[in-house]
């Protein structure tokens, strides 16, 4: 068993209460010390920070702040590098390098310039590559917004709003550990709970498809026509076996929350199957295999992950934006960081995508850890913690999927359909009925 | 003290009610389109406003996240003239 690090309602809450009631008390003492006409305002305005309701206001505000941060500022540079420099390796080389060592100016900072003092030729081969990101998105937000004459301007900017809004909104319900989550309720038991989390990371990734088509109607070519139609019936076709795998899954468990389904992914194989234990024992210690929904769901993990693969756009599904038959697909008028946001949308589903796979069937923020004796709040601390495990997870989903992409070519779009509706929406008809089966002959308990 | 309930339900509200006028006074169909989705998704959020969570999630994934699309993909596919018409209507 291991324990979270992060509980982030609970820091949020505990700063902005420390800091609101230094502020109050400030205020009341300038309030009671200030002459009369200013005194009593001040002092009430010392209430008013100490009020209730804005702490609480204040600490959504800034949970649901840290969030987005932690998707966007740190995941989606981090899994735009993975790949960049995960493909150049397949590619045999070394792809990008830009990295602190391309900052000559770090040597001219007066006190610390001396650690740096390498930097000042620029030695651009030394970099890891990971501020290559960094150095696109500014150069995005550098360019102009252009908006093509003939394009229908209002939906042209609204599309891009709607899809990286849709994007965003996943991350409200997708716990990152036990605590590292914003939608989360402890309930009596001491046990983190969300009981609608999956519908809602469902809810939310359904409203990208049309944002998406009018994206691409708008722009007035043919080019982002068609890559918008295209990307918005491979969305919604792909959407239907997802659904049905996740409901396979709800029925495994009996729950939609997502704290639940992990938590039933900790207890061991043989607990969970009674048939397991009539085995004549191999061993005098019984091997611990958790009881990730991948064993008894792997039909279900293989459809997921290939649908989820789908969801992105990434390459072996890469119809929508078919570099060689439709320049950029529906993004191809977009410019600037407009672009950016439409661009980048990619990898956050990918984040949202693994995220869920993740939970759903390999056992979510659970591993081995160590008790390190230490604890902040009521929550002991361990080694290592659920962020960690979670983040190893997810981002090993996803090396697989940047590998896969960057080995097969992409499929017709007559294929797309072959494997969207004669395969997939099958098979993962065939795990609703496993998982119906095992729980109605109580295989699995 | 502010009735946030209350403050909710009229902003939702009035946005739902503004976007279904728009619905059908917009002269271009997609942009109907778009409003009849700003419409789907308020009543959502209605519905979670009156605590009923369920209804409102499956009103965002059935309604706001398909209907508007098989609307956009009936217009886009039955008329010839799909790119032309904004031109038209001018």
């Amino acid at each position: 068993m291991s324990g979270h690090l992060i509980d982030l309602h609970y820091y949020v809450e505990s700063v902005l209460s420390f800091l609101l009631g230094f502020g109050r008390d400030q205020l009341h003492g300038i309030g009671t010390a200030s002459p009369a006409p200013l005194g009593g305002p001040l002092y009430g305005l010392g209430d008013l920070l100490g009020a209730e309701w804005l702490l609480v206001l204040l600490t959504w505000l800034l949970v649901v702040t840290v969030m987005v941060m932690w998707g966007t500022a740190v995941n989606l540079l981090v899994m735009m590098w993975i790949e960049r420099k995960f493909y150049s390796r397949l590619h045999d080389r070394v792809g990008i390098k830009i990295g602190l060592p391309s900052m000559g100016f770090l040597a001219t900072i007066p006190l610390l310039g001396g650690l740096f003092k390498n930097f000042v030729k620029r030695p651009s081969h030394l970099g890891t590559g990971f501020l290559q990101n960094v150095a696109d998105g500014v150069k995005l937000v550098q360019k102009e917004n252009l908006t093509p004459k003939s394009a229908d301007a209002f939906t042209f900017h609204v599309a891009p709003v709607l899809i990286a809004t849709s994007s965003l909104l996943v991350f409200a319900a997708i716990p990152f550990s036990e605590g590292f989550a914003v939608m989360r309720q402890v309930d009596l038991a001491g046990n983190s709970t969300n009981p609608l989390g999956i519908l809602f990371i469902l809810a939310a990734f359904g409203l990208a498809p049309i944002g998406i088509l009018i994206a691409g109607w708008s722009s007035n070519n043919k080019y982002t026509l068609i890559g918008g139609m295209r990307s918005a019936a491979m969305l919604m076709s792909y959407e239907i076996p997802i659904i049905l795998c996740i409901i396979a899954v709800v029925i495994l468990t009996g729950s939609l929350d997502p704290f639940e389904i992990v938590r039933q992914q900790t207890v061991s194989l043989g607990e969970a199957v009674p048939a397991l234990s009539l085995l004549p024992p191999t061993s005098s210690a019984p091997l611990y295999i958790p009881n990730w929904f991948i064993f008894p769901q792997i039909i279900g993990f293989i459809v997921f992950f290939v649908a989820i693969l789908a969801e992105q756009e990434r390459i072996p599904f890469d119809l929508p934006e078919a570099e060689a038959e439709l320049v950029e697909g529906w993004l191809t008028e977009y410019s600037g960081m407009r672009f950016g946001l439409v661009f980048g949308f990619k990898w956050l589903r990918a984040l949202a995508g693994s995220s869920l796979l993740v939970i759903l069937y390999l056992g979510g923020w659970t591993g081995p850890a160590i008790g390190t004796g230490l604890s902040i709040g009521q929550v002991g601390v361990f080694f290592p913690p659920q962020e960690l495990w979670f983040m190893l997870k997810v981002y090993g989903v996803f090396l697989v999927w940047v590998w896969i992409s960057w080995t097969f070519p992409r499929i017709r779009i007559d294929q797309i359909l072959h494997i969207g509706w004669k395969k997939l929406i099958p098979l993962s008809l065939v795990t609703i009925l496993l998982a119906i089966a095992m729980r109605g002959l109580g295989v699995y308990a | 003290m502010v009735d946030v309930d209350l403050v909710l339900f009229l902003v939702l509200s009035s946005v739902e009610v503004g976007a279904a006028y728009l619905v059908i006074a917009s002269r271009r169909l997609v942009h109907s389109v778009f409003w009849l989705f700003v419409t789907l998704i308020t009543i959502g959020g209605i519905y979670i406003l009156l605590r009923s969570e369920f209804v409102g999630l499956i009103q965002l994934v059935v309604y706001a996240g398909a209907v508007p699309v098989l609307f956009l993909f009936g217009i886009m596919l039955t008329r010839r003239k799909i790119m032309e018409e904004p031109h038209e209507a001018k």
